[in-house]
């Protein structure tokens, strides 16, 4: 108070109550920026090779796993009699070689070289042989795919991302302003601490700019979300600033490292042993040393360190969960895939962190379901999974308890509705608007910080900005799910939905649980609640976002096509001029058919 | 790739979830945020336990409750404290049916838009405050309650319960002057109401049986029914329909009832919203019953004299009251200053006239209009016998005064004869609505 006392005079009071009601226009401001530049871009598919039908039809692989066949749902539909609905399956490596893999009746050959189980691989000009078709097949080389890459649209021209970075340097300084009026135990530390997001920011989008990368969606709403984070942090424990600004740091570390090492897809397959034995490791080391707190034993200390293990272990979940196409073929790897499943699910529920268990059960199903396509392996799981909580309930009675609360927290408002009927309290206070960043009093509650943080932010900056989370979340679920079908792997498909769907079933149960809709779990918001290890956890699912952006130069954790020759690619043009308020379709895509190019 | 792509919609199916979990939980904070944001919990809004905002005032804009510098306080003058309470309610919660709990989410200031993070309100009343003085004030230290409202506006005047107390003083709760104290006996207490309900019965008579002016009834003073004896206040002689009313005969409404039966007058009780809970503002009242006495015909006879197993909420008789004034149809009273509340038909309007005209007969012919001057008074009296010996003194019925369309109920527990007791006190408070 004092600080603002000093250079605003009386005037602090009346500014403050000013930027209550900005604060969370800037929110929806920045997240209709990000979607609307996710919305508005384009999703242009790669070209990697040809396949050159008899005629010179033209079948051009998008992919790097790419299925030929008659059926309509093919990568490469080839519609003629003698080939099977799923004939052969075309896999590109990360070095650029091809494999054909048969899927059906061996009638596949490459240069009349029958395909055998184990594939064959193929180069340009190899002509390959499906049915009664033969088919010439063309790899692209560097300067043809370089020349076709010109032809794509690179993001960050229609909302371009600085002014998004500027929207959330004035939210994070009208945050603090209101920490510093409303707060009294908010100082010139939490202060800075907001400076140093508008610093990480900036550092952050120079950096990448001048890396060559144009697109800034999923961060930008990383950022924002940890924004509301910090102002719940400074909040909660104002003297923690440092700790959680670390934490931060670290977080974007990990995305960073994360997503560079994403762009090598081989690197990544050849540690997803090695990361599954590490998540049960850590599982284990849980259940081993882990104390009790808040009934869930998730919480391990190290040297004086506190931390959650199972927030790693869905990083490395994911990581060990998602597979490329040519596993997907073979049962063995799915049978697998459940077992390490179940294995993540029965530790957590041993350590009845079931909040947990259902983010991974829900990831797992999803996972899954990609995987396999099949609706009987989920019906399978769910009827295991109804057995597992009948189990559970039949060990654990306090869970039914729980269940029995549900629906009825205001009958027990001083007992297992406690939490659950202030946080609603809490939420409603707050109107639109809130009463202030630092002036709300849910935050001193147990938990208040964390499992209800959903209330905190609904009574400190509103419901307005309470929903701007919520959609961040959502909208990065559907700028995957956009996305999906440019990505050169299946692998980042699958690793994307399974990191996007831990995030909106974490969101769900927070914000369910603590408003009564569901069952009460006591789990996190991705970003927003206070804790370092799910700070940490929920950048490095960004990651994984982020390596399913595949528009061009749009994210680092994607290899770009031009470092294949080099790093002597084409040339950083922003190509015709487009401003914000153009119309992006039509004549702004002059040069048609990028095919055409050759 | 396809094929595992499309089965990327798996994830937004749970962002359908989400979704769907949003809009309920919108629709419920916008159905009941009120009630999650008043919470005592909520610190916004309260300071040591007391709300921190908020002005209750009665129609006149006089303080009856407010949030104050440092504390909560109530009206400067302690005979309004005393007269009000029930009606505004006590801080502490004691009094659940007061204003303080029934508008809470108006006093803290609460929108859905801005939450409670604006100012307090301010909740006028359609009480006033004198009037509800002289209601207290004349039921003079005995157990009961005072009901006027405009049966056009739906406005409540005046809404006195007794026993009541300061609430800065409190009372000592072993005193049995204070026993119950804490009720609001207008809305949450039901009573046996003798006579009064003869006026049910009789609606009942009218719309049952078919002959029923041409009717003359023998009153001997008492009367054996299979054994039991209906006693009546005198020996009436032969009487007309009317004059069974206004001598408010036993005799000839125990005939009555015995023709009609026990259940039609249960019916009829229901229907005219004796025997239902009701809300006032959002403020539950208590139900009353009326027990179909069967196949005893000699306690079909007391239940249609208003004894038997009958009890009533006075509210709930100052509806009908509000009703037979208004053709048949009640305006849903309210006790907030200029609210627009429902109507509802209790009784056909013939019914209604006809009960209009023999309540008017039972002042012309035997109250005595010179009691109320100046007033065009229907009524009824009721003298409830209660099991120990004494009675409940009723007296209700409405003005048709054009400028003062008021109906009211008075009740005097133990307080002796609804004419001698009750009457004077409605007199009192109804000159006073009237004529200021």
């Amino acid at each position: 108070m004092e600080l603002t006392e000093l250079i605003f005079g009386e005037g602090a009071a009346f500014l403050a109550n000013l930027a209550r009601y900005i604060v969370p226009l800037l929110c929806i401001a920045v997240v209709v920026r990000c979607v609307r530049s996710m919305l508005r871009e384009r999703y242009e598919p790669e070209t990697w090779a040809y396949l050159y039908l008899p005629g010179e039809i033209m079948v051009p692989l998008r992919h790097w796993e790419c299925i030929v066949g008659r059926a309509r749902n093919t990568d490469a539909c080839i519609e003629h009699e003698s080939i099977d609905k799923l004939h052969a399956c075309l896999i590109r490596d990360a070095d650029g070689a091809w494999t054909v893999y048969d899927l059906g009746r061996g009638e596949t050959q490459v240069n009349g070289e029958h395909v055998g189980p184990g594939g064959l691989p193929i180069e340009d000009a190899d002509v390959l042989t499906l049915g009664d078709v033969p088919a010439r097949f063309v790899d692209l080389t560097e300067e043809e795919r370089a020349s076709l890459l010109k032809y794509r649209h690179k993001p960050g021209r229609l909302v371009r991302p600085a002014g998004t970075v500027l929207l959330l340097n004035v939210l994070n300084i009208l945050l603090a302003l209101e920490q510093l009026v409303y707060n009294p135990d908010a100082g010139v530390l939490a202060a800075m601490g907001f400076g140093a997001l508008c610093v990480f920011e900036w550092v952050y989008l120079a950096v990448l700019r001048a890396s060559g990368q144009r697109g800034f969606e999923t961060e930008l709403l990383g950022f924002f979300l940890s924004t509301i984070g910090f102002s719940v942090a400074v909040s909660s424990v104002p003297g923690a600033v440092v700790k959680q600004l670390i934490f931060l740091a670290a977080g974007i570390g990990l995305f960073l490292f994360f997503g560079i090492w994403m762009r090598d897809l081989r690197r990544m397959k050849k540690l997803r042993l090695p990361a599954l034995v590490l998540a049960l490791a850590f599982l284990a080391l849980n259940l081993v040393l882990a104390k009790v707190t808040n009934g869930a034993q998730n919480w391990v200390e190290i040297a004086g360190f506190s931390f959650q293990p199972s927030e790693f272990v869905k990083i490395l979940y994911i990581y060990a969960g998602a597979a490329t196409l040519d596993r997907l073929f073979v049962n063995r790897n799915l049978l697998f895939f459940i077992g390490f499943s179940a294995a993540c699910v029965g530790a957590l529920a041993l350590m009845s962190d079931f909040g947990t268990a259902v983010v991974f059960f829900t990831a797992f199903l999803v996972i899954s379901f990609m995987r396999s396509g099949s609706f009987a392996t989920v019906f399978l799981a769910l009827a295991a999974a109804a057995l597992g909580v009948f189990l559970v309930l039949t060990v654990k009675p306090y869970v039914i308890a729980r269940f029995q609360t549900w629906g009825h927290v205001w009958e027990d408002v001083y007992g297992a509705g406690y939490q659950q009927v202030r946080a609603m309290s809490a939420a409603a206070g707050g109107g639109f608007f809130g009463h202030g960043a630092g002036n709300g009093w849910l935050v001193d509650i147990v938990a208040g910080d964390t499992d209800m943080v959903f209330g905190v932010v609904c009574e400190e900056l509103g419901l307005l900005t309470g929903l701007c989370c919520v959609a961040s979340v959502l909208a990065l679920a559907a700028f995957v799910v956009k996305n999906a079908s440019g990505n050169r792997s299946s692998y980042f498909v699958i690793a994307a939905c399974g990191a996007v769907t831990m995030m909106m079933v974490q969101l769900a149960l927070n914000v369910f649980g603590s408003m009564d809709i569901l069952p009460f779990t006591g789990v996190t918001f991705p970003f927003v609640s206070r804790g370092g290890s799910s700070l940490l956890a929920c950048w490095a699912l960004l990651a994984f976002v982020k390596g399913a952006d595949n528009r061009a130069n749009a994210s680092f954790a994607v290899k770009r096509a031009e470092r294949f020759s080099g790093g002597a690619g084409v040339e950083e043009d922003d190509g015709p001029a487009y401003d914000d308020s153009d119309d992006d379709d039509g004549d702004g895509w002059h040069r048609d058919d990028p095919e055409a190019a050759r | 790739m396809k094929k595992v792509t499309t089965r990327s919609f798996a994830a937004m199916l749970l962002a359908g979830l989400i979704l769907l979990g949003m809009g309920i939980y919108i629709f419920r904070l916008v159905r009941d945020g009120g009630d999650w944001a008043v919470f005592y919990a909520n610190d916004s809004v309260y300071a040591n336990g007391a709300l921190n905002r908020g002005t209750v005032t009665d129609r006149d804009g006089v303080r009856l409750a407010f949030a104050g510098e440092t504390a909560f306080g109530y009206a400067e003058d302690a005979a309004v404290r005393r007269a009000c309470l029930h009606v505004v309610g006590e801080q502490s919660g004691s009094i659940g049916t007061g204003a303080l709990s029934a508008f809470r989410a108006k006093l803290v200031g609460y929108n859905l838009l801005r939450g409670t993070t604006g100012d307090g309100g301010t909740v006028k009343l359609s009480i006033d405050a004198d009037l509800n003085v002289t209601a207290y004030e004349a039921l003079a230290g005995r157990k009961g309650t005072v009901l006027v409202y405009n049966y056009e506006t739906g406005e409540i005047l005046c809404m006195a319960s007794s026993p009541s107390y300061d609430p800065n003083v409190g009372f000592d709760p072993d005193d049995p002057a204070y026993e119950g104290a804490y009720i609001n006996r207008a809305i949450s207490a039901s009573f046996v109401p003798g006579s009064v309900f003869k006026l049910v019965t009789l609606a009942a008579a009218i719309e049952n049986i078919p002959d029923l002016y041409s009717r003359t009834f023998t009153c001997e003073g008492t009367m054996d029914v299979d054994g039991t004896t209906v006693t009546c206040t005198g020996t009436h002689g032969s009487l007309t329909v009317e004059e069974a009313l206004a001598h408010s005969c036993n005799c000839a409404f125990a005939q009555i009832a015995l023709e009609l039966g026990g259940d039609v007058i249960a019916e009829y009780a229901e229907r005219y919203g004796l025997t239902t809970p009701h809300e006032l503002n959002g403020i539950p009242t208590a139900a009353g019953s009326v027990e179909d006495a069967g196949s005893d015909r000699g306690n079909v006879a007391w239940e249609g004299i208003g004894q038997y197993n009958d009890l009533i909420v006075p509210y709930s008789l100052l509806r009908l009251m509000g009703a037979i004034a208004n053709d048949g149809v009640v305006k849903e009273p309210t006790i907030l200053a200029g609210a627009i509340t429902g109507t509802e038909r209790l009784m056909r309007s013939d019914t209604a006239r006809q009960l209009r005209s023999m309540m008017s007969y039972n002042v012309e012919n035997n109250y005595g209009a010179w009691n109320y001057p100046g007033l065009e008074m229907h009524a009824k009296t009721g003298t409830a016998e209660f099991g120990d010996g004494t009675s409940h003194a009723w007296f209700a019925g409405f003005l048709t005064n054009s400028d003062a369309p008021l109906a009211f109920v008075v009740l005097v527990e133990h307080g002796g004869s609804g004419y001698g007791v009750a009457s004077p006190i409605a007199n009192t408070v109804l000159q006073q609505a009237v004529f200021g």
